[in-house]
């Protein structure tokens, strides 16, 4: 699964660590989802839209050949 | 203490929970096998860490059955599948009942004894299977 939660965190002028403290995870785990090293529920990516103040499907999505 | 609310780490600590679970099965049946290599069947028997074996064995069992039911292709209809079970399960229950009954130093009383206890042990989980099929069935409609 891609994701852009980086860039989306950036924009909203968020550091990994309140990200992280706004959703109840570890920064850590902010971490590894920013690298694609974790995926996320669908509950924790829908937090983490609200946080950032986008919609899921601009924060993260599947690559062709993932969903084939 | 705080609580962890992070998904990742409580899905990591539940992978810890199975490593400790498959590590402790390993000594039970370890500590189990000398037991029975020391003092056979019976001296195996006598360690209170088979009565711990048999019920976490029994436990999975019984959670390994909703997993097999959601795992199966085709949907089952749950009365018809407690019928056939309940059935199959009397069969067993005649032919053990009657091969108790006419084995020398035993009556007709201990073959309905064992009977019964074999029919209840049989229907419990018989009737498990029914309401977890019923409540697979409420959540598709």
């Amino acid at each position: 699964m891609k994701n852009n939660v980086k860039v989306a965190r950036i924009k909203a002028d968020l550091t990994q660590q309140q990200l992280a403290d706004s959703v109840g995870i570890t920064r850590q785990t902010v971490s590894l989802i920013e690298k694609g090293k974790y995926n996320p529920s669908l509950k924790l990516c829908l937090q983490i839209c609200y946080a950032v103040g986008a919609t899921l499907d601009e924060i993260f999505w599947l690559e062709k050949e993932e969903h084939e | 203490m705080k609580k962890i609310t992070d998904e990742r780490l409580i899905f990591k600590n539940l992978q810890n929970i199975k490593v400790t679970y498959i590590v402790q099965t390993i000594g039970i049946l370890s500590i189990l096998g000398y037991e029975f290599v020391q003092g056979g069947l019976e001296g195996m028997r006598q360690n209170p860490l088979w009565l711990v074996f048999i019920l976490t064995s029994v436990v999975y069992s019984y959670l390994s059955m909703s997993v097999s039911i959601d795992h199966e292709e085709k949907i089952k209809n749950p009365k018809k599948s407690l019928i056939i079970s309940v059935g199959i399960l009397f069969l067993i229950v005649l032919v053990i009942g009657f091969l108790t009954a006419i084995t020398p130093n035993f009556g007709w009383l201990d073959g309905l004894f064992f009977g019964a206890i074999i029919f209840i042990c049989g229907f419990i989980p018989c009737y498990y299977i029914f309401r977890i099929r019923l409540k697979q069935e409420e959540d598709i409609e």
